[in-house]
């Protein structure tokens, strides 16, 4: 009888545990399938196919070779149909590019952060002259890195495919030539399970 | 004796217990099982049509956690939209398209479609949660649209608008199979042949497709620097709503801005592209007109083995008003808008494409529920007055139950209206028909889209230069 009362007990502990929401830790590189959307396993995916494929182009090889080209990133246009944060992607690739030691970045996105900065700094009178950093010392960017991820999706009854297209270019500002370009295509089908809730 | 007594007593009251049962651990969950749906949202409505719109916002809000959450972020998001608070309306619609895309992602054979399924038979249709025609699913899409234009955000207006399109054409495949016309359109030839039936069979084909959702499409497009999609979604839109004279202009417009084949045979049908003058802008009108129209319940009483049964469909009543164009006055000469779509014929197609499966559930639920008469009448002796009791509560509870499904997006607008002018930069000060004048401001080379919102009593502006 005891042991009865002791299965019956741990039944419904296991019962309840199993109701029981939990959190995990997992891996952030881990393939990632809830759905069909735009995930972090793609864009992993772009950031290192783009990384992988500039900084093993011949010429840009040779063009870093002697010298850290001074980039910036225009951000990337998202043609898909789904609310995409595009700048993500950029971080994540300009990241890669700063850290490879071969370019140098400028931060468009913080523009006006550093106008307000010398602004305070040259025209508020709190910052010693001598200390404040002057208006028009910074370095212009020769190259621009700039994109498009497009999307075409599909839908039959219980399939729905999804296609990205990850285009990516660098331009040089002084000529206006691509030195380089490339595209990461991701392809991702969903059939619908037949029986579940 | 005593025992058949208790026997007798006790049958009834398990089948009539069980019934609340059902009731009560549904209760909570449906909102339009007794209490039909037309009739919860009048008071919203109403609301709209003063100055606070939003009062009844809380309370739509708080049923989208229901069954027919999916129908209340609709309303919700509306209301929120129509008021003019677009962030809170963004919220909303993005509960609703969350809920269309779990329904996508259901299951083919899904436990929880059956269970509705099973309930429906015994209760009604309302059971079922709510999933909204293609249409509606367009216009949310639509709207999201023009809440992330109103909010600023001009990329993410461009991906509702994709998924606008997107959802366009798998409504278009749809229709194809019933209309060859669309074929046509989908080739984008507009000729004569094709006018023709348009002609003949333009209430048709408007009845299936939204022209004002391609025109809303188109004109994002166009205003955000895509102009080559926009000829597409107009060319559609001309396809649906071939009279009228904005869209025509539109499309010979940007034939000739972009060189398109189809100029000349534009041109030879519309006339030549007026083009703006240096230094002029341009201004957008969107006029939506009303509400669109309720579903009405058709009941018909009967009897089964002498039990009294109702059988109650959803219809539409005769549909005769006739929305006027709307006079704009403060743009120069009075400008009138003229329709690009009605949104009411939408509403009565969707619901004519339901009957058949309405009906099959119908027949079903008679016979399920005239058994269940059947079995408390059979379970006692006649002259029993516990299973008379019993009886005529089974009967009572078959007739309340019988509901028609009357949920349909409801603070939608009746008919939509559109026109377009190109003017001086300057303030111009609005007035539509009767309404209380609003200003606009219109800049030089730039569009300023006006949306204009005319709930009956009260007619709200919107508008945003790009």
């Amino acid at each position: 009888m005891k042991q009865f009362k002791l299965i019956f007990v741990l039944a419904a502990v296991m019962g309840l545990a199993a109701c029981q929401s939990k959190v995990e830790y997992g891996d952030a590189t881990e393939v990632e399938t809830v759905n069909e959307n735009f995930g972090s396993t793609d864009l992993q995916a772009i950031a290192a196919k783009m990384v992988d494929s500039m900084m093993t182009f011949p010429p840009i090889v040779a063009i870093t070779a002697n010298d850290r080209p001074i980039l910036f990133v225009d951000s990337i246009k998202n043609k898909t149909s789904e609310h995409i944060d595009t700048e993500s992607v950029t971080d994540s690739i300009s990241n890669k590019l700063l850290r490879s030691g071969k370019f140098r970045f400028i931060d468009m996105t913080k523009v006006d952060s550093v106008r307000k900065q010398l602004d305070y700094q040259n025209n508020t009178g709190m910052v010693d002259p001598s200390t404040a950093i002057k208006f028009g010392r910074q370095i212009g960017a020769q190259y621009m890195l700039y994109g498009n991820l497009s999307s075409i999706v599909k839908q039959d009854g219980s399939t729905k495919d999804v296609y990205y297209k990850m285009t990516m270019r660098l331009m040089d500002l002084e000529t206006g030539l691509i030195e380089w370009s490339d595209e990461k295509e991701i392809r991702k089908t969903k059939s619908k399970s037949f029986l579940g809730m | 004796m005593k025992t058949t007594f208790i026997h007798s007593f006790i049958r009834p009251t398990i089948s009539t217990l069980m019934l609340a049962a059902i009731l009560g651990s549904s209760g909570c969950a449906y909102n339009s099982i007794f209490i039909n749906y037309p009739a919860q949202i009048a008071p919203v409505k109403q609301e709209l049509n003063t100055a606070k719109p939003m009062a009844e916002l809380d309370k739509l809000a708080s049923n989208i956690q229901g069954n027919d959450g999916l129908l209340y972020a609709q309303e919700a998001g509306r209301v929120a939209q129509v008021a003019g608070d677009f962030a809170s309306s963004k919220k909303y619609y993005q509960q609703a398209v969350a809920a269309y895309t779990a329904f996508d992602d259901k299951a083919k054979i899904s436990a929880s479609d059956i269970g509705a399924t099973a309930t429906s038979l015994v209760l009604n249709d309302n059971a079922i949660p709510y999933r909204g025609p293609g249409y509606e699913r367009i216009m949310l899409h639509q709207y999201q649209a023009l809440n992330y234009l109103f909010s600023g955000d001009y990329q993410g207006a461009l991906v509702e608008v994709r998924r606008s399109n997107e959802l366009q054409s798998s409504e278009q495949e749809r229709y194809q199979k019933s209309q060859k016309s669309v074929q046509a359109m989908a080739n984008g030839t507009i000729d004569a042949e094709v006018n023709r039936l348009g002609q003949a069979a333009g209430t048709v084909t408007s009845s299936f497709l939204n022209a004002y959702s391609y025109y809303t499409t188109g004109v994002l497009h166009e205003v955000l620097g895509e102009p080559n999609d926009a000829f597409i979604d107009y060319r559609k839109a001309a396809q649906i709503t071939p009279d009228n004279t904005y869209l025509q202009q539109d499309l010979v417009r940007l034939a000739k801005q972009l060189g398109m084949p189809q100029y000349d045979e534009f041109k030879k049908r519309w006339g030549d592209a007026k083009l703006p003058k240096a230094g002029e802008g341009q201004v957008i009108l969107m006029v939506e007109k009303g509400f669109v129209p309720e579903k009405q319940a058709l009941t018909v009483p009967f009897t089964i083995h002498g039990n009294w049964q109702t059988v109650s469909l959803a219809t539409y009543g005769p549909n005769n008003s006739y929305v006027p164009e709307t006079q704009v006055q403060g743009l120069g000469t009075v400008l009138k808008t003229e329709p690009i779509a009605n949104i009411d014929a939408l509403a009565i197609t969707a619901l004519k494409e339901d009957l058949p499966g309405t009906l099959v559930r119908q027949v079903a639920r008679v016979y399920a529920k005239s058994e269940m008469a059947y079995q408390v009448e059979k379970s006692g002796k006649p002259g029993n007055n516990a299973a008379d009791i019993g009886s005529i509560a089974m009967q009572i509870f078959n007739v309340v139950t019988e509901q028609a499904d009357r949920r349909s997006w409801l603070t939608l607008p009746k008919q939509a209206q559109i026109g377009r002018r190109y003017l001086n930069p300057g303030e111009y000060t609005l007035q539509l028909d009767k309404a209380p004048p609003a200003k606009i401001d219109v800049a030089a080379g730039k569009t300023t889209l006006v949306w204009a919102i005319d709930t009956g009593n009260y007619t709200r502006i919107y508008s945003i230069i790009i």
